[in-house]
This record gives structure tokens, C-alpha cells and sequence, in this order.
């Protein structure tokens, strides 16, 4: 009866509570929103850095993979040296260089990846046949290439390598078949890729990149944990850097600490904004109906069950607004994502809100601890009315 | 035999800003089972006040009130509330039913509060219906009925947890007088079948159905 | 380093400074004897040498992951980059070498990342540009408004993603005033009711409300507007010490507040005038017996 009663009195009003619904709604959204934002990109690289499989990440010393333009030394023999090591049950090279693609007048420019096929993490191949470890005719396009260049599986192509401005000459040209489509995991949207074996990438860089490679990356034992194989490695590697999964993740943390204390504040903020929405309009209500309350007083109901009763509303208030403001939210969120994964480099696959368990679970406490909050205020000051002035006082 | 109320020498003071204004002054009263008691005087002379006071609903300045040998002065909040929950019956001139809850919700409400289970609650619900002729509106909000309806329901949610007594304040002020004469006959029925009343009226044929009738002036009982 | 340096210099800095490893020369003193090699003149940026303890006559031994040994340099001089929003999030440090010496260091002879070009009088960065890409290869060439526009993306994404929120903040605050001023008229049904009862018009009464409603609203926006100066204050005190810069991080423009001030004006307004409405509109019986 208590559920239905907070349902009628809230009906007494309709046109305010609408508005205060709508007002816990938004507010909602906005929460949920934050709580997405708030860590979602790191849940999103986290998951993408995994996502084939591939633990550590090794690349040169002080820098995070990709992140600059330095390579590796004596890739071949560290390689080997790696693979070597207990704990690591593969180990992959990976060379990024710039390649062109001649045809007619034009340079088209595509990013190169020298992989070694037998160990990589960087492409999911989609059609056609993955390249041989030590071949150097094939090529794998990733999607935009291949719509950029017109070509599909079976086409040849000139690679131009590694372009040197004082003989006015390409280094290296190879013709290359394509042998599969592939989809290139850590890719820009519409970055245009392409995937070769090490070698061939590392003689279309030019002389300067023989036996070098931009990272490796490397699978731990099914037994071993990441953490403590990268802290063994980075003991015996010290020229290199080592990161894990969860290296790498904090170190995004810390470069998109913004969005995480902006979701503070703005989650903060809506939790403010409910506690006033909620707490004004019980104010109200218990101001309105305070003779009520004295006369319920009067005929033995307890303070308890008055203080549940107005709390009750705020609750109902708080959760029905708040289940509108999910619906809300989630669509607030997608527009908002839409916004965010259009910074530039950043890999298509990531998202900026994603869903935790834990974290969703914790706002929505939080969301159900402010309700209760803002009533509790107008709830204990309908509880302690003086009953025999209240009646007195309602009577006209 | 032990009286439902004994007050002695009570006395209310409302302390104002600028005057003490001294509501009920030195005011001694028993009330027997059963007894049926009418409290009439002039506006201002105390009348609600006293009925407060015997009601606990608030502390007297002086003096001390027992309801069913226990003193008022020495219970809690909450064992207060207790007992006009179990022993007392409330009656409003305006009613005072919970607008958003039908005839029968709002006699339930008090049996709720002091857990009756559900199925008993109906049982006696309809039987307070029943008695006060209002079973063909039990599922009609307050505010749906007109206000002899609504103080027939507020009288049975006031018996819901049969009270010892029923203590109701000026109860026909806001009826006409056929409507009034109505309250009245359901008053006369209870007094019959052995509830003690204490009634606070200007209605001088409800102070006449009284078996005692005490007349306040300036917060004292006159004669 | 994305900022193209100002012609009419032929400059081109830094290959992936980021990738030079600094280590200072105290540390190592007693490690490593100097190497044979001339002393190479440095500059650092001020928050490195601050973090380093570095002053200008110091010297230092710098190496790089391409390089063989490590080489001394002198401090010649300590800078403050030109701050930069996106490199804002970056702890790394810069410095700054002659192009030559860094070159060696990183063993990248005759090898430079980007080169800055000042046209002649009257020429077209776009044409020019266009045609230096079809005549050759082996380089991009870009006029540099495009790269400008190219590097700012990030924070034109910034700012569409903040515009977003503010449209979201201006929605909800709109519910929230709207729904604060309509209870804040409605807590006045008691008197309404009584003022209509002593045969006040019903004009009265709602220009008496609406007065109300502006005068909250107004005070309301004040209000708001002093904890948005102060908050902005905050924002800037503390990214600015959190990022050792003196980039403007929370602007609260004239317009700005303007707009929040009119809006939230208006709002109240147009809020207290439908709440007023209502309550005019109802007859003062029945507001009395809906306040009790
Ligand atoms: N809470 C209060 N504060 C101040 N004065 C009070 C309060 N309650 C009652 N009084 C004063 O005490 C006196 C007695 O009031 P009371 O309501 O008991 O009279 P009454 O006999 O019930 O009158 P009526 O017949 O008009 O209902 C009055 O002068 C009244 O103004
Ligand atoms: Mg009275």
C-alpha cells in the first residue's frame, strides 16, 4: 500500500512531477553518460590491446609502441633472444614505415606493416590467404587501401619503398600480389594499410632500417602472469622498454586524465541537481500536505513509517527518472561517442563509453543513496511536525 | 473501577512573543468506561486544547493526565504514538483522510501501521463499513465522497483498532444539519455498545444526547 | 613540435626529441669517463631542468636509442616552449640541439623530419604545393595552414564534444529551473488562494508572482554566475599548476555569460509566468482545498 500511496501522491501533481521526472531523467543521463566516459576509453584499449591475444609489448627504450618514430636494433637476434625466454610462448616483430603506391603521375601513400605471419597482432585477416613467413611478392590490404586503390585479391601492385630526395629516385620498387584482405586492428578509420613480411618492409624502408623493427609484441604462457614475465624481461632488456597490457593502459590514463575528471565533475553535478529536483519537490509536497500528516500523527502512525513514507517518494521519483534517464543516456552517449572516436589516429575500434559492471552497479547505488538523501531532509521535518499546532494551525 | 482519563489539575500555557496565553487552567476530570461526555463553552475557552492534552497529543505545563491508569507525562514519543495508535480513536471536524486512499484503504491505514495482518484487516474493514453504512462506497477515493460520507469513514478508521475511547473535536461542525443528525445517531450507537466518548461541540443536541456535559469558560470547567 | 616555426628560417628541429634519452651528467660523472668527443651545446625546456635541477653552464651526457655512446653537452641555454595544447597531456621533456649534433646523436645523418619554406611575394602555397608533390616524391609537401588545420583536429573534436555537453547541461538546466520555478510558484497556492479571497484581481496576483519569479531568477542567475567565475578561476589555477603551462583552460567569455545570464533570466521567467497562469487560472476555492 505504501508503493501505491508515493504513486497517488505523486499523481496529485502531475504536471510537476512530469517536469521533475523529466529533470531526474536528464540528470540521469548525464550521470550514466559520465560513468561511461570515466574509464570507458581505458576498458576500450584494454580490451583492443588484448584482442589478439598478445600481452606485452616491447619497443625502444622510453617510448610507447607506435608512439614515436624509433626502431629497434638488431631486431633479428632480439627477436630470436625473446622467443627464447621462459614465460613467452610467442614473440612477433613488427616494422611501421611509409610506402607509395605508383600509379600513373601520382604517389599514393600507404602505411606498411612488416610483420613476421608465423607470430603477429596487428591484422585479423578477413579473405584470401595470409602471407608466408618468408615471402616478400605478397601484400594483405587492409579495407581503405584496397577502396583507395581499386585493387582486390589476385591484383599486382608496385610498392615504392622508402623514397631517397637526393637521387630523386625510389630506393626499392617491388611488385607485389595482393593474397588477402585484411582487418588492421589498431587502425585509424580509414587509415590506408598494408601488411608485408619484416623483410620486405624493412628493404622498402631503406638502408637505414636493415634489421630494425618498430615493436614486438608477445604472448605470454598460459601459465605465466604477464606482469611478472615483463618485469623478468625488462630486468634482462634494459635497453628496451616493456610494457604489459596494463603498462600501456595506464599510461593512456594519465594522458586522458581530462576526461576522467571531467566526468567527475559532471556526475558530481547531476548527483547535486537530483538531490535539489527531488528534495524541492518533497519539500513541497510535505509542505502541502503537512495537516495530513499531523492528523496520520494524531491516529498513532509512527514517525518511522511517516519518514519511510515520504522517503519512499523520493525514491520513486529517483527511480522511475532514473530509469527513463538510462534510455536517455544510452542514446546521449552514442552521440557523444560519435564525437569523441573522430580524433584523429585514434583507433577506429576504440569507444569512449563502455560499459563496467562494477562502475554501473556503483552509480546506480549512488543514484538510489541521493534519493534517499534528498528526501530524508522534508521526510524528518514532516515526522517531527508538532501535531497539535500543525492541526490547529491547517484548519481555516 | 479504574477511569479511562484522569486529569488533574492541568494547566496549558502557549508562550507567545509578547503574552503567555493560558489556554486551560487548572483543570481536574475523570472519565468513566463507558461514559459519554460532552465538552462545550465558548470559542477560545480551551476546549480543543484540552481534548490535545487528553489525546496526548501534546504535553500539558501542569498537572498530570492518565489514560487507562498509565500517566501521559512519563511515555516517549514513540510510546505515546503507540497508544493513540491502540487505545485512542481520533476524530477531526475536517475529517483528515488521506485524499489519494479509498474509504476502506484509510481504515485499513491504522491496522497496517500496527501490522494486522492483511486478511484480518479486510474482514474487520468490512465490518466497520458495515457499520457505518458506508460498504457501497468502500472503494471510492476520499475526496470522492461528500462530508457526512467522509466523517462516517474517518469514524471508522478512528474504531479500526477498537480504541478504549474516541475522542472527536467538534465532529458536525462542517455537516449540515441532517447530515449531523446522522454522526449523531452513530455516536448514540456507540456509546450503546460501550465505547467511551469524550465530544468537543457547539452542537447543543449532541450535548444533549451526553450523559455529562462540562462547560469551559477561560480554560477553567464552570460549574 | 608539430608547430611549424616561423620563416624565415630554413629550420627543421628535432627528429623524435621524445626518443632522446637524457640522463644528467652528475649521475654519471664517476660511471663514465667523458667521451672524447667535443662538448655538444644543449638548450632544455624549463620544466625538465627544473625536475633535473639544471642550470644554464651544467653539463650533461645525452644518448639515444639509436646511438652507440653517450656524448657531453653543455647547457647553453634553459626555454619555454611555445605552450601547446596538444602535447598538454605529454609528461615527456623537450630539448633542443643544433640539427647537426642530433643528427649524429641519433645516427641519422643528413636526414632531417620536415623542412619550412618561405615563398617568393605573390606565389600560392597551394599551387606551389601541388606542384612540388606531382614534379617530385620522396616528401609531402603541405602548405602550412593545412597542417595547422590537420593538428588542431584534436581540439576542434575537443571542443564539438564540449559543445555537445553544453548543449546537454543548457537542456537539463532548463528542466531543472523550469521545474524549481514552477514548485517555487506553486508553494504560493496558500496565499494566492487567500489574496483572491480578499477580492485582489486576478492581474494582480500574477504580476505579483511573475515579479517574484524574476526576482529569484535574477538573484538565482547572480549567484550562478559568481560560482561560474569562481570555478573557472579554479579550472585554470589548477591545470595550469598540473601542467606547468600557461594555457587558458576554462575561458569565460562576455558571451558566455551573457547567454547563461539571459537564458537563465528568461527561463525563470517564462517558467513563473506558466506557473502564474495556472494558478490564476484556477479558482481560489479549490487551490485552498488542494494546499490543505
Ligand atoms: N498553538 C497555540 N499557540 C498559541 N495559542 C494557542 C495555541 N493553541 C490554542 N491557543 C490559544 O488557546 C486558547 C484556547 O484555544 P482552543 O483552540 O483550545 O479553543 P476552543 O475552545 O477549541 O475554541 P473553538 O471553539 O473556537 O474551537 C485560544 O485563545 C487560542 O488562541
Ligand atoms: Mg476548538
Amino acid at each position: 500500500m505504501s508503493w501505491r500511496r508515493a504513486v497517488r501522491d505523486l499523481l496529485r501533481h502531475r504536471v510537476r512531477t512530469a517536469l521533475s521526472l523529466l529533470g531526474v531523467a536528464i540528470a540521469t543521463a548525464l550521470l550514466l553518460d559520465m560513468v561511461l566516459l570515466s574509464g570507458g576509453i581505458e576498458r576500450s584499449f584494454g580490451r583492443l590491446l588484448v584482442s589478439r591475444g598478445y600481452q606485452l609489448r616491447v619497443s625502444p627504450r622510453g617510448t610507447l609502441p607506435f608512439d614515436t618514430d624509433a626502431t629497434l636494433d638488431s631486431a633479428g637476434q632480439l627477436l630470436a633472444a625473446l622467443r627464447a625466454e621462459p614465460g613467452v610462448a610467442r614473440a612477433g616483430a613488427v616494422l611501421g614505415t611509409t610506402a607509395f603506391v605508383r600509379r600513373r603521375q601520382a604517389l599514393t601513400p600507404l602505411v606498411v606493416y612488416g610483420v613476421t605471419p608465423e607470430a603477429q597482432g596487428i591484422y585479423q585477416l578477413d579473405r584470401g590467404r595470409d602471407l608466408a613467413p618468408t615471402d616478400t611478392t605478397s601484400v594483405l590490404l587492409g579495407t581503405p587501401s584496397a577502396r583507395r586503390l581499386g585493387l582486390g585479391i589476385g591484383d599486382t601492385l608496385r610498392l615504392v619503398g622508402r623514397l631517397d630526395p637526393r637521387v630523386a629516385a625510389a630506393a626499392v620498387t617491388r611488385l607485389v600480389t595482393v593474397r588477402g584482405l585484411a582487418r588492421f586492428v589498431y587502425d585509424a578509420k580509414d587509415q590506408p594499410s598494408v601488411a608485408v613480411t619484416l623483410r620486405l618492409a624493412q628493404r622498402l624502408a631503406g638502408p637505414a632500417a636493415v634489421n630494425r623493427a618498430s615493436l614486438f609484441m608477445m604472448q605470454t604462457t598460459s601459465g605465466a602472469r604477464a606482469d611478472s614475465v615483463a618485469a623478468q624481461l625488462r630486468r634482462k632488456y634494459p635497453a628496451v622498454s616493456i610494457n604489459s597490457v596494463a603498462d600501456m593502459v595506464a599510461q593512456f590514463r594519465l594522458r586522458l586524465s581530462y576526461f576522467r575528471q571531467l566526468s567527475l565533475i559532471l556526475g558530481s553535478i547531476s548527483l547535486v541537481v537530483t538531490v535539489l529536483l527531488v528534495g524541492t519537490l518533497l519539500s513541497i509536497a510535505v509542505n502541502e500536505r503537512i495537516g495530513e500528516i499531523a492528523a496520520l500523527r494524531a491516529i498513532g502512525i509512527a514517525r518511522s513509517s511517516i519518514l519511510r513514507q515520504v522517503v519512499l517518494e523520493g525514491l520513486l521519483l529517483t527511480v522511475t527518472g532514473g530509469t527513463l534517464g538510462v534510455g536517455l543516456g544510452i542514446g546521449t552517449a552514442r552521440w557523444l561517442d560519435a564525437i569523441l572516436t573522430s580524433f584523429p589516429g585514434l583507433p577506429a575500434a576504440i569507444s569512449f563509453f563502455v560499459p563496467d559492471a562494477r562502475q554501473l552497479s556503483t552509480a546506480a547505488i549512488t543514484l538510489l543513496i541521493t534519493g534517499v538523501l534528498a528526501g530524508l531532509l522534508p521526510a524528518s521535518r514532516a515526522a517531527s511536525t508538532p501535531i497539535a499546532a500543525t492541526l490547529r494551525n491547517d484548519a481555516p | 473501577m479504574m477511569p479511562v482519563i484522569l486529569a488533574r489539575n492541568v494547566d496549558k500555557q502557549y508562550r507567545l512573543a509578547k503574552q503567555d496565553i493560558h489556554a486551560v487552567r487548572g483543570v481536574s476530570l475523570s472519565v468513566a468506561t463507558g461514559e459519554y461526555l460532552a465538552v462545550v463553552g465558548p470559542s477560545g475557552s480551551g476546549k480543543s486544547t484540552l481534548l490535545t492534552l487528553l489525546g496526548g497529543l501534546d504535553q500539558p505545563s501542569a498537572g498530570s493526565i492518565a489514560l487507562l491508569g498509565q500517566e501521559l507525562g512519563g511515555l516517549s514519543d514513540r510510546a505515546l504514538t503507540r497508544l493513540r495508535l491502540e487505545r485512542v480513536g481520533f476524530v477531526f471536524q475536517r475529517f483528515h483522510l488521506l485524499p489519494v486512499l479509498t474509504a476502506s484503504e484509510n481504515i485499513e491505514l491504522p491496522m497496517a501501521e500496527r501490522r494486522v495482518p492483511r486478511a484480518e484487516r479486510r474482514v474487520r474493514t468490512r465490518e466497520l463499513l458495515d457499520y457505518v453504512a458506508m460498504s457501497h462506497r468502500a472503494d471510492h477515493r476520499a475526496t470522492q465522497l461528500s462530508g457526512g460520507e467522509m466523517q462516517r469513514v474517518a469514524i471508522a478508521r478512528a474504531l479500526a483498532n477498537q480504541p478504549a475511547i474516541l475522542l472527536a473535536d467538534e465532529p458536525t461542525g462542517e455537516l449540515d444539519a441532517a447530515t449531523g443528525r446522522e454522526i449523531l445517531a452513530l455516536f448514540r450507537r456507540l456509546h450503546g455498545d460501550g465505547l467511551t466518548l469524550v465530544v468537543v461541540t457547539h452542537d447543543d443536541r449532541l450535548a444533549a444526547d451526553a450523559q455529562r456535559v462540562i462547560h469551559m469558560l477561560d480554560g477553567r470547567i464552570a460549574g | 613540435m608539430k608547430r611549424t616555426v616561423k620563416p624565415p628560417f630554413l629550420v627543421a628541429i628535432g627528429i623524435t626529441l621524445s626518443a632522446t634519452c637524457l640522463v644528467p651528467a652528475r649521475a654519471f660523472a664517476q660511471l663514465r669517463p667523458p667521451a672524447p668527443d667535443s662538448t655538444i651545446g644543449i638548450a632544455v625546456q624549463r620544466r625538465f631542468a627544473e625536475a633535473a635541477r639544471l642550470r644554464v653552464g651544467d653539463t650533461v651526457q645525452v644518448s639515444s636509442a639509436e646511438a652507440a655512446g653517450w656524448r657531453m653537452a653543455l647547457i647553453v641555454a634553459v626555454y619555454e616552449p611555445l605552450p601547446d595544447p596538444s602535447s598538454i597531456m605529454r609528461r615527456d621533456y623537450q630539448v633542443r640541439l643544433h640539427l647537426s649534433d642530433l643528427a649524429t646523436l641519433v645516427r641519422q645523418p643528413d636526414r632531417v623530419d620536415r623542412i619550412g619554406i618561405v615563398l617568393r611575394p605573390g606565389i600560392d602555397p597551394d599551387t606551389a604545393a601541388t606542384r612540388l608533390n606531382r614534379t617530385a616524391f620522396g616528401y609531402d609537401v603541405s602548405p602550412s595552414r593545412a597542417i595547422a588545420s590537420q593538428s588542431s583536429m584534436t581540439f576542434v573534436v575537443v571542443s564539438r564534444f564540449h559543445r555537445a555537453i553544453a548543449v546537454i547541461s543548457v537542456l537539463a538546466s532548463t528542466v531543472f529551473l523550469l521545474c524549481l520555478m514552477l514548485l517555487k510558484v506553486e508553494e504560493r497556492r496558500r496565499d494566492v488562494a487567500m489574496l483572491r479571497f480578499t477580492g485582489i484581481s486576478r492581474r494582480t496576483v500574477f504580476i505579483a508572482l511573475v515579479f517574484e519569479a524574476a526576482i529569484i531568477a535574477l538573484a538565482g542567475s547572480m549567484i550562478g554566475a559568481g560560482i561560474a567565475v569562481a570555478a573557472s578561476a579554479a579550472v585554470n589555477a589548477y591545470y595550469q599548476r598540473a601542467f606547468e603551462t600557461s594555457l587558458i583552460f576554462s575561458q569565460l567569455t562576455s558571451t558566455t555569460m551573457l547567454f547563461a545570464l539571459a537564458l537563465s533570466v528568461l527561463l525563470g521567467l517564462a517558467a513563473g509566468a506558466l506557473a502564474a497562469w495556472r494558478m490564476v487560472r484556477t479558482a481560489p476555492v479549490e487551490l485552498w482545498s488542494r494546499a490543505a
